[in-house]
């Protein structure tokens, strides 16, 4: 049903379903995304150059675990798992550099519902690293809030086990932040999940990089299938 | 491959890109954010894929699906199942609505043969990427990085689809926008019989019956050579008037 023009409609453009003129919110629009843009890189610079000294020690204490045979575990709920996934999937068929041992624990629905169903969400990661998991392995958890109940069962079952333990957070860290399980807390400080997530992505590629250059030059086992940038 | 030069390339941290303007790719990015807003209010879905980077399709599924902002309304975003042909798994989801949204490079193959379907399933399609650039049109809407270092690209395409998400719930909030576009030329391309693409479903003799964004059609070859199930054909007033490429 069509609304009665009011005489201070002018001053709320957007409020009623008689908007027809998409150009002023489009532009609206593409102010906001370059200010977001701006934002998520300034983050990212400031996350990486203050967190140089660590991620280079952080990298340094996972590629002796891997140059000892070691294998590393990654795990994360929601967009955190995808970022799992994606860290999991550089380190098997990277762009360059040696190949390394890392598996997602956010990947496989058979598992992951089995665990949820028999025992609850909160095991999925934990109940897994207590298989798979070895002294001298890595576990890697990727939380926005870190606060995640079942990142942080994962981590106590990781220490358990004599795993290397490295979890990248967001706000101030969380309970990750402050949990003895989680010897690496890398912690990007947004209290936006978006923005924190963009520059994890960066953290997680730089860990990698640091990684790489610990492990010294290596043959290149690169994956021929892996393509890169195109 | 050997490592760049500077081992430390992702970390790059005063690099000329870095808070540089992205100029006319805010602006694409809103354009695509309310066709999909639109496409979303109608009742489609939005279908996610990646060959290369399957990580990235299930980001953006989820955004979509589980908004990380309380009270924002869950729209229906699915990814695509991997591992298969996508074309055929494309063809198999997708009805006249939806969208797809594919994370891939420009020169992926598969990628490409489901976008040019694009118009003859009636789903919107967004190409989002970086390095070399799609052919013009490959996609309705193409979502482009001048970025040549592959991880760094990989970041960017979060915050590219993060965006995405934002901009499309807000224009989710601007009811007036979201209608459907009303045709009101004399003369339209869209609305006249002037050669809409149709993808064949099956042939017999110099009769083939196709799929189109308004459902089957049974349409005359006689003037082409004769199409295989699967081919994208231009179709006049009822006949096949060119193939436009060789479907699988």
């Amino acid at each position: 049903m069509a609304r009665t023009p009011e005489a201070t409609d002018f001053l709320y453009p957007f409020i009623e379903r008689e908007e027809r003129d998409a150009a002023p919110l489009m532009a609206d629009l593409a102010r906001s995304a370059q200010a977001k843009w701006a934002q998520s890189a300034v983050l990212r610079a400031e996350t990486l150059q203050q967190g140089d000294a660590r991620l280079r020690a952080v990298a340094t204490a996972m590629a002796t675990c891997f140059a000892a045979g070691g294998r590393a575990f990654t795990f994360g709920n929601g967009g955190s798992a995808t970022d799992a996934d994606a860290f999991a999937q550089l380190c098997t068929r990277p762009p360059w550099g040696e190949q390394l041992p890392v598996r997602s624990l956010a990947f496989d629905q058979a598992v992951l519902t089995a665990l949820s169903n028999d025992i609850g969400f909160e095991v999925v990661f934990s109940r897994q690293l207590e298989a798979y998991g070895r002294r001298g392995d890595i576990a890697i958890g990727f939380s926005t809030s870190g606060n995640s109940d079942n990142l942080l069962a994962g981590f106590a079952q990781a220490r358990k086990r004599g795993m290397l333990t490295v979890g990248l957070a967001g706000y101030d860290g969380g309970r990750m932040g402050a949990s003895e399980d989680v010897e690496h807390c890398l912690v990007v400080r947004s209290d936006s999940v978006h923005r924190v997530q963009e520059s994890q992505a960066a953290v997680a590629h730089v860990l990698w990089a640091f990684v790489q250059s610990a492990l010294g030059p290596a043959e290149q086992l690169t994956d021929p299938d892996q393509k890169v940038a195109s | 491959m050997t490592p760049p030069s500077e081992v430390i390339s992702p970390l790059a941290p005063a690099g000329a890109d870095e808070g540089a303007p992205i100029g006319g790719l805010a602006d694409d990015l809103a354009r695509a954010s309310l066709a999909l807003a639109r496409r979303f209010k109608a009742g489609g879905t939005m279908w996610c894929c990646s060959p290369t980077w399957p990580f990235h399709a299930h980001h953006i599924a989820v955004e979509f699906v589980h908004p990380v902002i309380m009270g924002k309304p869950a729209l229906p975003a699915v990814v695509v199942p991997e591992g298969r042909d996508l074309v055929s798994t494309l063809r198999a989801s997708v009805r006249s609505g939806d969208m797809v949204v594919a994370v891939a490079g420009g020169d992926e193959p598969a990628v490409a043969a489901a976008m040019r379907r694009g118009d003859a399933w009636g789903v919107e399609t967004l190409w989002i990427g970086a390095g070399p650039r799609p052919p013009a049109g490959a996609a309705h809407h193409v979502l482009w990085l001048d970025q040549d270092d592959p991880l760094r690209a990989s970041e960017q395409f979060v915050i590219l689809y993060h965006l995405l998400w934002e901009l499309t719930h807000v224009c989710w909030e601007h009811p007036g926008l979201l209608r459907p576009e009303v045709c009101t030329d004399e003369v339209c391309i869209t609305c006249s019989d002037e050669g809409r693409p149709a993808e064949v479903i099956s042939v017999q003799g110099d009769e083939a019956v196709v799929r189109t964004p308004d459902g089957r059609e049974r349409i005359d070859t006689t003037i082409i050579d004769t199409p295989s199930p699967g081919d994208l054909v231009l179709v006049h007033a009822g006949s096949a008037i060119t193939s436009l490429e060789s479907g699988r």
